[in-house]
């Protein structure tokens, strides 16, 4: 640019006598006042090369300098995608249960059985995501039942978690027919039967068919109306052909997760206890978290993990706000009102924290009352132990009656009934079905559910930042919040995948993995730096300083553009 | 006359090492004062990069030290100057002394007044070297430079060499003068354009016929750049990585030290808005940059005057100026003693620039120690402060353009003039 306007400029000079800086008034006697000395060549040409070479540098280096720096960044979204997921437009999760039966008899009548039961539970069931499929156990059918029960417990559901459920079938010749009985830390239901209950081919239906379809399917109830409750929350998911459970299943459910805590990876448990004297100081908590707690937490452990502390704190009485606790003959007990509980939480006081470390904390308070105040009570019902939604459980330990002080030291004896009430606490904490009676089956619901809930949040996450992308042009998005976008679908539609070949363990784990990534990229802080900077504040940005810069430069130019046209 | 130069350097050197002996804590004291320290020039901040390189950790960690990796090996030469701060001193006393007679050679080479192409009419009114040299080792400023130890000063000692070996015209001592100030403080770089024409006339002067324009530019360029180029090799072979770059220019172009000093920047980009702060940092520099190509043109007949009109521009619109450098600037200023009686705001900028040295310490105290004041307090200065600085900048300027008019136009010496 710079050659060019010196040459222009030289061809056309020796034109007009408008200077920057010289010649001023000329000698009065030569010329009039008004008309001073053409400039020379020379000057003109050095003018417009000044005036070139700040163009130069405003032009050349300047501007692609503002282009580069102030430029904003939008790495591409697959907004349209991420919007589909959020409504489920592409995935419709479905929890097909495979239940393995083990029949011990002929190949025909057990298929036979299967068959049939099969046609009663799809007869049974209303909520078309969630179905059970009954497969025959590769099991030599000769095989004594009991005998088996002892050489492995578990049976097949240890090796292979996608099966949901293993129903043996158990001739018996005494009792009612067909009974059956649920193992409690077993994914097991066996049925009693007689012989001649069995269904011969050609019949359609049969007592025991229909007996284990019903059976089955109440195991399940509770499975289903929380996966159908989740389904139904999330608009969008909702199948058309679900029944909307009750209004009182909904109302009870609801409840179940306003109490449970938000899912985390992990969980910090902090085990206190406070006591508003001096004694007891001291509890043999760690190895009572082992006995009675730690089995919980590690079968537990694929969906969340855990870390623990405790801590003992004397003097620490309860809240002073509350009524003080009364005395009740009839119950022969100090008692607390039930409205007063939730305020028996010593918060400017008791030292619990928030939140320590990642995750969420549960808290778990056993207090230790006076021994004034002894048996301390709840007045309505007469229990000990009350849950915090979504905070904790507390345990009011009474200290035996016997003694006439309170021990020094707590026992692990003297703790189990609080380690049981606490893990129940802990259970309804973390959203545990109240049924079926078999910790496995409800642990695996619980996954599925959980499962479930993570990849709405994960997809609703992405839908959220797709609107947000195109409500906000302004703001930048960077490589890493594409990168951790691709990374959630990609694990969304894992997950996805995972649900339907009934691979629950894979799906929880790629949602969770949706679940980090899809939060990652929401909350990323780059983003949000200009979300409240209007275009017109950059008029105040700009402004103050190359304004003034730019008056001499425009106008020289302007100046000299007009001289050379001239 | 060398008798007078023996004298005056002795003077200069006894008042250095007295003011050292005297005073034990001041170096100490004036070492932590942000208007002689800076981040990228403290002496401290030298002990840290010396302690780690010694102690064999790269002396980048930390991010503290922001100097120049060769200045390691020298300073881990000299004997600790916690213990025994003597040799340390009498190097600073020697680097100020070995720039007064570099300053000495400018004024003897007579560009200031007249040049291959310009002779200015009032060539007879200048001051002798031995007086400039005075200037500049008197000046309070390059005192506290040197008491500060301040490693400001051999930047200073490499501008005004390459400033009176381009005045003689010679290159090679020149090319290297310039690249030594380059790679200590980067803008110096700047300054290349003109010296070469300072250094492409002196020959002239000297060969009596003008070498090929083209060949020399060429020659000097390339010479430059193997220079620099050597520099920085050396450097990076000293430390082991080429992390250097990022810590000492990185530091310099990006400004993520935002300690208060003299200069603009420290306060704007405390108050810039963290997405504007790479554009405004590129206005900033750019802004410094653009001198030099419109001087160069427009004073191509007085290279020695862009150059040190250029310094004075670099002690207000720099990151990270101070003292120091505005002492190189007002003892350059001496050199154009003829262009003096054409200044017209001498009493203004002079006030203005004792006014804010004077307040300025004050007025810091003020904000740090007392709590009394705020950061606007001492901005307040450091813009009375550059606006010293620019008038006296603005005001040669004005007054070397009227020299050359007065040249071009005999008629109208002594006139008034107007801008039209």
């Amino acid at each position: 640019m710079a050659p060019t306007e010196g040459a222009n400029a030289s061809s056309t000079s020796n034109t007009t006598p408008n200077d920057l800086k010289s010649p001023g008034t000329p000698p009065a006697a030569e010329t009039p006042k008004t008309l001073p000395p053409p400039e020379t060549k020379e000057s003109l040409r050095l003018r417009q090369w000044v005036i070139a070479s700040f163009w130069a540098v405003v032009l050349c280096l300047g501007l692609p300098m503002w282009w580069k720096t102030t430029a904003i960044y939008r790495a591409d979204l697959p907004l349209q995608h991420m919007t589909d997921w959020a409504e489920g437009k592409i995935c419709k999760p479905v929890f097909p249960l495979r239940i393995a039966v083990e029949a011990p008899f002929q190949l025909p009548d057990a298929h036979n059985l299967i068959r049939t039961t099969q046609h009663a539970l799809d007869d049974l069931n209303e909520f078309s995501a969630h179905h059970l499929r009954l497969i025959l156990a590769d099991i030599p059918v000769a095989r004594n039942a009991s005998q088996q029960m002892v050489t492995d417990g578990m049976g097949i559901s240890s090796n292979d978690r996608d099966i949901a459920l293993l129903l043996r079938l158990i001739p018996v010749e005494t009792g009612t027919t067909p009974r059956s009985m649920l193992q409690t830390y077993a994914t097991r239901l066996d049925i009693y039967y007689a012989a001649h209950q069995i269904p011969s081919s050609s019949s359609t239906g049969s007592p025991l068919a229909t007996f284990i379809a019903e059976e089955l399917h109440s195991i399940f109830a509770e499975e289903q109306a929380l996966l159908a409750y989740q389904l139904s929350t999330n608009v969008g998911a909702l199948t058309p052909k679900m029944k909307a459970p009750s209004p009182e299943k909904v109302a009870e459910l609801e409840r179940q997760s306003t109490r449970a805590l938000k899912y985390a990876p992990t969980y910090h448990l902090t085990f206190s206890l406070f006591s508003p004297t001096s004694v007891p100081s001291a509890w043999e908590i760690e190895s009572a978290l082992q006995q009675y707690l730690a089995p919980l937490l590690e079968s537990f452990s694929f969906i969340s993990n855990f870390t623990v502390d405790t801590q003992v704190q004397l003097y620490a009485g309860f809240s002073p706000s509350i009524r003080q606790p009364e005395y009740d003959d009839n119950l022969k007990a100090w008692t607390l009102r039930r409205e007063d509980l939730s305020g028996f939480i010593n918060a400017a006081e008791w030292p619990l924290s928030p939140s320590i470390g990642v995750g969420p904390t549960v808290n778990f308070v056993l207090y230790v009352p006076d021994q004034l105040q002894s048996p301390l009570l709840i007045k309505e019902n007469g229990g000990n132990s009350w849950l915090v939604p979504q905070w904790g459980g507390v345990l009011i330990l009474n200290p035996p009656t016997s003694g006439k002080n309170t021990p020094t030291v707590l026992t692990k004896d003297a703790l189990a009934p609080a380690m049981h009430a606490f893990s129940d606490q802990l259970m309804s904490l973390l959203g545990f079905p109240q049924t079926p009676n078999s910790l496995p089956l409800r642990l695996a619901t619980l996954e599925r559910v959980r499962a479930a809930s993570l990849l709405f949040s994960a997809s609703s996450t992405l839908g959220a930042l797709a609107r947000l992308t195109k409500a906000l042009p302004s703001i930048p998005i960077p490589d890493t919040v594409a990168k951790s976008v691709d990374l959630t679908i990609a694990h969304l539609q894992q997950s996805c995948d995972s649900l339907r070949d009934g691979r629950f363990q894979g799906a929880l784990e790629h949602a969770r993995t949706a679940e980090v990534e899809a939060e990652k990229a929401f909350f990323e802080r780059s983003m949000v730096g200009q979300v409240y900077f209007p275009d017109e504040h950059k008029v105040a940005v700009y402004l103050p300083l190359l304004g003034p810069v730019a008056v001499p430069l425009v106008m020289s130019l302007l100046k000299e553009i007009k001289s050379v046209v001239r | 006359m060398d008798q007078q130069k023996a004298m005056l350097f002795g003077a200069a050197a006894a008042v250095r090492l007295l003011l050292f002996t005297a005073f034990p804590s001041l170096p100490q004291l004036l070492a932590g004062r942000v208007e002689v320290s800076t981040p990228v020039t403290s002496f401290k901040r030298l002990q840290e990069g010396v302690f780690l390189y010694t102690h064999n950790v790269s002396p980048y960690d930390g991010g503290v030290y922001h100097q120049a990796p060769l200045l390691l090996p020298l300073f881990s030469l000299l004997p600790n100057p916690a213990s025994s701060p003597f040799a340390t001193n009498l190097l600073f006393t020697a680097v100020d002394l070995l720039g007064a007679s570099a300053l000495m050679q400018i004024a003897d080479s007579g560009q200031s007044v007249v040049t291959r192409l310009f002779k200015s009419s009032r060539k007879d009114l200048r001051w002798s070297s031995a007086a400039i040299a005075a200037t500049f080792l008197f000046s309070p400023f390059t005192i506290t430079t040197c008491i500060a130890r301040s490693t400001s000063a051999l930047t200073n000692l490499f501008i005004l060499t390459a400033m009176a070996k381009a005045s003689q015209g010679a290159s090679f001592t020149f090319i290297f003068a310039m690249a030594m100030a380059s790679y200590l403080a980067m803008h110096p770089i700047l300054l290349f354009p003109p010296l070469v024409l300072l250094c492409y006339d002196a020959r002239t002067i000297k060969s009596k016929t003008a070498p090929n324009p083209l060949a020399f530019t060429a020659t000097h360029v390339l010479g430059f750049a193997a220079a620099c180029g050597g520099l920085l090799g050396l450097s990076a072979l000293l430390t082991g990585s080429w992390e250097f770059l990022a810590a000492t220019y990185g530091v310099r172009l990006l400004l993520p030290d935002l300690t208060p000093n003299v200069g603009l920047w420290w306060y704007f980009f405390t108050e810039m808005f963290d997405s504007f702060r790479e554009f405004f940092l590129g206005v900033f520099w750019l802004h410094v940059a653009s001198y030099m190509p419109g001087l160069t043109i427009r004073l191509r007949t007085q290279p020695l005057f862009v150059a040190t009109t250029l310094t004075g521009i670099f002690a207000v619109f720099t990151p990270y100026p101070s003292a120091a450098d505005a002492s190189l600037y007002l003892s350059l200023v001496p050199l154009f003693r003829h262009l003096f009686p054409l200044m017209r705001y001498t009493f203004l900028a002079s006030a203005t620039i004792l006014y804010a040295s004077f307040l300025g310490p004050a007025f810091y105290y003020l904000w740090i120690y007392a709590g009394s004041g705020n950061a606007n307090f001492f901005y307040a200065i450091t813009l009375v402060w550059s606006l010293g600085l620019s008038i006296v900048v603005g005001d040669s300027l004005y007054a070397a353009l009227r020299d050359e008019l007065d040249v071009e136009r005999p008629e109208l010496r002594g006139k008034e003039v107007k801008r039209i």
